[in-house]
């Protein structure tokens, strides 16, 4: 399944991949993150409790970045597995500035096994567009106020 | 037939017997049995197509109250043998299909870690407590694309995905083809199909320590096969093992297996010294019970002018995922075997690559192997005609056997032991009152609507079938004895699950023994009393298991003629026998009936010198040939341009089964065939992924045709008694299924011929017409949408 | 399919859920119908700490015209609803509706409420609720609320209900004849693959249009509706305006639809739609 969006944030690449890059911004912005650690060079663990619906899963996945060119783009892999099945995922992430503010896109290729493949294939590509719209929603506003949350 | 009565049972349309408890819910399933102690298994799957695992943990599973054990692949797999394949073909590269996974998963629901615990609840719980540490591989999901170089290994200590080749040529195929005005080409993809049985696999095992002795409920096809089988897994003697089906609410053909669950269970009920159960869910059924069909074919037809069919060849994948089970390499050969249909080819070349993949196995599934080949060879017989602006029907008479050839030797080496293909031809074009229809379709089509008619006439093979062409044997068993009471006890070696042969079965032997139905019971499916069998697969039951009673029967009669002589003063040969009455000849009035002679039998005072006591014989009927049954099936379908939904107008099926036993079971398997059929041909398919993850895993994604889909059927009969039996019958189980794929699909690619569309596969998929018509008809090419693979 | 270990609480009063419901809060599901919550459970895709089961308050089952409308109780079956004479008199899109859910089974069990507040973007009631412009009274720790339908359905499986509310009530305007619903349905599992819902307005000259299992919510096809508006019902006009019928939304798609087959057959159910419900005007 490929997944891939456009979204504008108000400000420049240089900041806008330093955001991507700080844990403490990506949990906030990062739908149901109860936890994300930093645990070695371009290396996360994170914690996700994710509902759709009545439909609720506690995940649990590494995240690693490749690639990294910033404030060009960067490749996220990431793998998770939790009660419900698992996901695996590479995402392409380019940052362009557009006049002053930053045209994000992301194309990412991921595949979902277990029950949710099972069950959920109506609706999968619809879930995951708008996990990824809310991310993008919490994260520009976070980014364009860029107050740094609190730990 | 030759009848000892004249009760007249044979060929009356009677209600089953065994129908009043199912209707009733008062029948016993495997789930309904409660043992003392008994524990609950429950399994936890793989949910990737292809992992390596990197390690499991069950402390938490273990530790959780009730949990009586928790064994993953190390603790099990030593302690047991390997799942039969009872295919013996040259070749077979043959993966080691342990109980659990070892270190690698190859399919979506390979079982990993069984949990045993006090009740369902708990062991499902458990399954949440443990965690398996995967690392994912690349999955092997297209066959083609599988024989390429480049491509992941499903099993990678193969160095290679072919699971065998096997190659059937006759005569001189080359030379015909450069004979022919024409060749005909089609490539033909038959999707894979889940069986869905109404009832899920399950099972209960329980070991008598004391006895050493194994009892194995279960909800298969194959009591017998599985008690000659297990031994070999669990190490318990053949002999020490029994073997119960209860009721089966469903098998066609997908419980035709030794599965894992079976013998681990049993392995289980040894180790923890309690029975165990296990009870299979609909998702783990759609993953972990075999699969049917999925062939891809490129098929050629060296054709005449004037319609003559002179050879065929063939090249053909089988993705037969990732395991084999009893009988995956066989199913397929079986498409090769009859690939010539009803015709009169000279020549053949049939080569076959069986391909592992990361799914769940192929096997039986109803018709097995033949609904690909009578598919196949009447899709081309259909674009033969089309070709050559010949009349489909003619076309197909044109190259029938004469009735005065058989029995007729195919291309393929088959002997067609009996068959008048024209006359049940004629009677189904007579039935579907077809130079109206071809007026109908002139109407419809002037009109601008999109009016098809289809046919296909086909054989097929039952009655499997002489030994020498099974791996375990093609005999079969049944046993008949007269009770002390006069009552009759008929024992099988077939296991009748929903065909009805508990009613056939009696009014078989009701009518040859004189005695009422009422007075009969059949018994079926425990190796305790049947003691040998090959039960119920390839529509084989009657011919061979009905057989093997008659030939009972018979002995019996010999021996009461013995007795009733003795009573009567008189020598056997003296002794008259009717309507279930032994009289010296000449003196009716003086009869003795069978309960006399049950009471004389057992009580044994009044027994001639050298006479056993009891009145019971058993039989084993080994058959010469297997039989042929065939037919015509004509459909007609109007497709709606603006959706592509397809609604069948009018379906006439006319099969040949010979004399039948029981005609309203006759109808009732043609019609559940049919309706396979129309699941195949409109809409039922098996999608994995491109991963390898199933995405019909339940009935929310697969579609079963429900009752509305059913159109009304019009069902005639010819019947040609086949000389392979006494009986002269041949099998019905799969004749619908059979004959009703090509018929449907051929009626739907006539409605959509005007178009110019040739040939689309199977499922016909409204959204697939819709996509055809729109290109013809809007002139626009459409995107091919990632989900209709 | 055996569901997680859940406390089970079966309040009396409407007054008693909404208490228990306050006090466990998101870890609390409640049981109407069943049917789409308990297939949840027993896949453990749900695994709430309680189950409330409202089924047996008083008075949450009805059919009623009230002051010029017609007002449905929360726990009004399907079935309830597809034979209703008052409905089929009054407000016959309901009962046209109920006759394409599921099964005889689930009819006689499942809920109206119970399907709306869990905002299968398939399921059939949306098309209606939208197209219908209902109502859907909620009560809730700070008493009753009124949601119009246009704000009711959020998103995928979320609606506008918060998680301490109950829905009570749906109503509905009265009608005329002159409305319809035209199903594709997905055959494994009878929900809609698209299912358009019409209401016309004969004497207003307007018509709105219900739009489910197309995309991620239901929606109101608002670009048919204006090129209507005022329009006759001619065929050519119900045609054009049809084609509009997936005009800015994003079509699922999946094994039993590609987006373009689901965008082609909401354009050409509206169409039908229309034209059944002017026929019935």
């Amino acid at each position: 399944m490929i997944i891939q969006g456009t979204h504008t944030i108000a400000a420049a690449p240089a900041h806008v991949f330093d955001r991507l890059m700080e844990p403490a911004f990506l949990q906030q912005a990062i739908p149901g993150c109860e936890k994300l650690e930093k645990t070695g060079e371009d290396e996360y663990i994170a914690h996700l409790k994710l509902g759709i619906g009545s439909i609720k899963g506690s995940y649990a996945g590494k995240v690693r970045l490749t690639d990294r060119q910033p404030p060009h783009k960067f490749t996220m892999h990431l793998q998770g597995s939790g009660g419900p099945g698992f996901v695996k995922g590479t995402s392409a992430i380019e940052l362009k500035a557009e006049g002053e503010a930053t045209e994000l896109h992301y194309s990412a290729n991921v595949q979902v096994g277990g029950l949710i493949a099972a069950v959920g294939s109506r609706v999968i590509e619809a879930v995951a567009k708008k996990l990824a719209g809310e991310f993008f929603l919490k994260f520009s506003a976070i980014v364009e106020h860029d107050v740094k949350p609190e730990r | 037939m030759k009848s000892g009565t004249s009760n007249g049972y044979f060929g009356q349309a009677l209600k089953r017997v065994e129908d009043p408890r199912l209707i009733k819910g008062i029948a016993t399933y495997v789930d309904d049995l409660r043992l003392p102690g008994l524990l609950h298994a429950a399994i936890l799957r793989s949910p990737h197509a292809h992992a390596r695992i990197l390690g499991v943990k069950t402390e938490a599973a273990k530790n959780l109250p009730g949990v009586a054990g928790v064994f993953t692949g190390t603790d099990i797999n030593p302690a047991c043998g390997l799942v039969p394949c009872a295919s013996s073909m040259p070749g077979l590269k043959a993966p080691r299909h342990t109980m659990l996974a070892g270190d690698r998963v190859y399919f979506v629901g390979h079982p990993v870690v069984v949990v045993v615990a006090a009740s369902p609840a708990i062991a499902r719980d458990a399954l949440d407590l443990i965690e398996v540490d995967y690392d994912s591989l690349p999955a092997v999901t297209n066959p083609e694309k599988a024989l390429e170089k480049d491509s992941p290994l499903t099993h990678p200590d193969q160095g290679t995905n072919v699971a065998f080749t096997w190659l059937l040529a006759n005569g001189d195929v080359d030379g015909l083809f450069a004979q022919a005005d024409r060749v005909i080409k089609q490539r033909i993809v038959h999707q894979r199909l889940t069986p869905m049985a109404i009832e899920p696999r399950g099972c209960v095992a329980s070991y008598h320590a004391g006895e050493g002795s194994l009892t194995l409920w279960t909800s298969t096809q194959i009591p017998h096969l599985l008690r000659t089988l297990l031994p070999g897994v669990i190490g318990v003697a053949e002999n020490k093992i029994r073997i119960i089906t209860p009721e089966v609410g469903g098998g066609f053909g997908s419980k035709l297996d030794l599965y894992v669950e079976e013998a681990m269970c049993s392995h289980l009920a040894m180790r923890l010294g309690s029975p165990v159960k296990w009870i299979e869910g609909r998702r783990e059924n759609a993953m972990s019970t075999i699969h049917g069909r999925d062939q891809i074919g490129d098929y050629e037809l060296a054709v005449k002018n004037d319609g003559t069919v002179l050879a065929i060849k063939a090249r053909t994948i089988a993705d037969i995922g990732s395991y084999l089970q009893l009988l995956t390499p066989t199913i397929p050969t079986l498409t090769g075997l009859m690939i010539c249909g009803c015709y009169k080819l000279k020549a053949v070349r049939f080569e076959l690559t069986g391909v592992y993949t990361n799914k769940m196995a192929t096997d039986a599934y109803r018709g097995a192997g033949r609904p690909e080949a009578t598919y196949a060879i009447e899709r081309l017989m259909d674009l033969a005609a089309a070709e050559l602006g010949l009349d489909p029907a003619k076309i197909r008479q044109k190259n029938f056997p004469k009735p005065g050839e058989f029995p007729f030797q195919t291309a393929t080496g088959l002997m067609y032991d009996s068959g008048n293909y024209q006359r049940a031809l004629k009677k189904a074009q007579e039935l579907a009152r077809w130079d109206a229809l071809l007026r109908q379709r002139e109407q419809a089509r002037q009109a601008g609507r999109l009016f098809g008619i289809g046919l296909s006439t086909y054989v097929e093979i039952c009655g499997l079938g002489p030994s020498k062409i099974m791996a375990a044997g093609g005999w079969e068993w049944g046993c008949v004895r007269l009770e002390m009471s006069g009552k009759v006890t008929v024992i099988t070696g077939t296991t009748p699950h929903g065909q009805g042969q508990e009613t056939s079965f009696a009014q078989i032997v009701g009518d040859r023994l004189g005695v009422p139905m009422e007075d009969i019971v059949v018994l079926r499916g425990d190796t305790a009393s049947a003691h040998y069998g090959r039960d119920t697969y390839g529509s084989r039951a009657t011919a061979v298991g009905g057989t093997a009673l008659i030939m009972s029967v018979d002995k019996i009669i010999a021996k009461a003629k013995i007795l009733a002589g003795a009573l009567l003063g008189a020598s056997a040969k003296k002794i008259d026998f009717r309507n279930g009455r032994f009289w010296v000849k000449g003196k009716p009035k003086n009869a003795i009936d069978w309960k006399r002679l049950g009471q004389e039998a057992y009580e044994a005072k009044n027994l001639p010198a050298n006479l056993e006591p009891g009145l019971e014989a058993s039989s084993f009927f080994e058959p010469k040939n297997c039989t042929y049954p065939f037919g015509t099936h004509i459909v007609a379908v109007e497709v709606e341009r603006e959706t592509g939904d397809v609604k069948i107008v009018k379906y006439v099926a006319v099969d040949d089964c010979g004399p039948q036993v029981n005609p309203l079971l006759v109808e009732g398997q043609v019609q559940g065939g049919i309706a396979h059929s129309l699941g195949q041909v409109l809409f039922e398919r098996t999608v994995y992924d491109e991963n390898g993850q199933l995405l019909t895993g339940e009935f929310t994604d697969y579609p079963m045709p429900r009752a509305r889909d059913i159109p009304e059927y019009v069902i005639g009969s010819t019947v040609t008694p086949s000389p392979s039996n006494p009986m002269g019958v041949k099998g019905v189980g799969e004749a619908g299924t059979i004959g009703a794929n090509p018929a449907i699909a051929n009626a739907v690619m006539d409605a959509l011929a005007p178009l110019g569309i040739r040939h689309l596969d199977l499922p016909l998929l409204p959204e697939k017409l819709w996509r055809a018509i729109e290109e013809k008809t809007a002139g626009r090419k459409m995107k091919k949408p990632r989900s209709q693979s | 399919m055996i569901p997680a270990a859940f406390d089970y609480s079966r309040p009396q009063t409407l007054e008693e859920a909404v208490n228990l419901l306050a006090q466990h809060g998101e870890a609390a599901k409640l049981l109407a119908g069943g049917h789409s919550l308990i297939p949840a459970l027993k896949l453990r895709l749900a695994q709430p700490k309680t189950v409330i089961d409202i089924g047996r308050i008083a008075d949450l089952s009805y059919i009623r015209e009230q002051d010029g409308r017609i007002v449905v109780g929360a726990m009004t079956t399907h079935h309830a609803i597809e034979t209703s004479a008052l409905l089929e008199e009054k407000c016959p899109l309901l009962p046209e509706v109920a006759r394409h859910i599921g099964d005889v089974q689930v009819r006689n069990r499942g809920t109206l409420a119970g399907s709306i507040v869990h905002a299968d973007p398939a399921a059939d009631w949306p098309a209606a609720i939208l197209a219908l412009d209902a109502e859907m009274e909620t009560v809730g720790p700070d008493g009753p609320r009124v949601i119009a339908a246009k704000k009711f359905f959020v998103d995928l499986f979320q609606t506008a209900l918060r998680s301490d509310e109950i829905l009570r009530e749906i109503r509905f305007p009265v009608t005329a004849k002159s409305v319809a619903y035209v199903k594709t349905v997905q055959r494994a599992s009878g929900f809609a693959i698209a299912g358009v819902a019409v209401v016309v307005d004969a004497p207003r000259m307007t018509v709105s249009v219900g739009i489910t299992g197309v995309a991620a919510k239901a929606y109101r096809a608002t670009a048919v509706e204006t090129k209507l508006a005022g329009q006759s019902l001619s065929a050519e006009n119900m045609a054009a305006a049809a084609a509009k019928a997936a005009n800015r939304v994003e079509p699922l798609g999946d094994i039993h639809a590609s987006s373009e087959y689901r965008a082609h057959l909401a354009q050409l159910n509206t169409r039908r739609a229309l034209v059944l419900a002017a026929s019935r005007a």
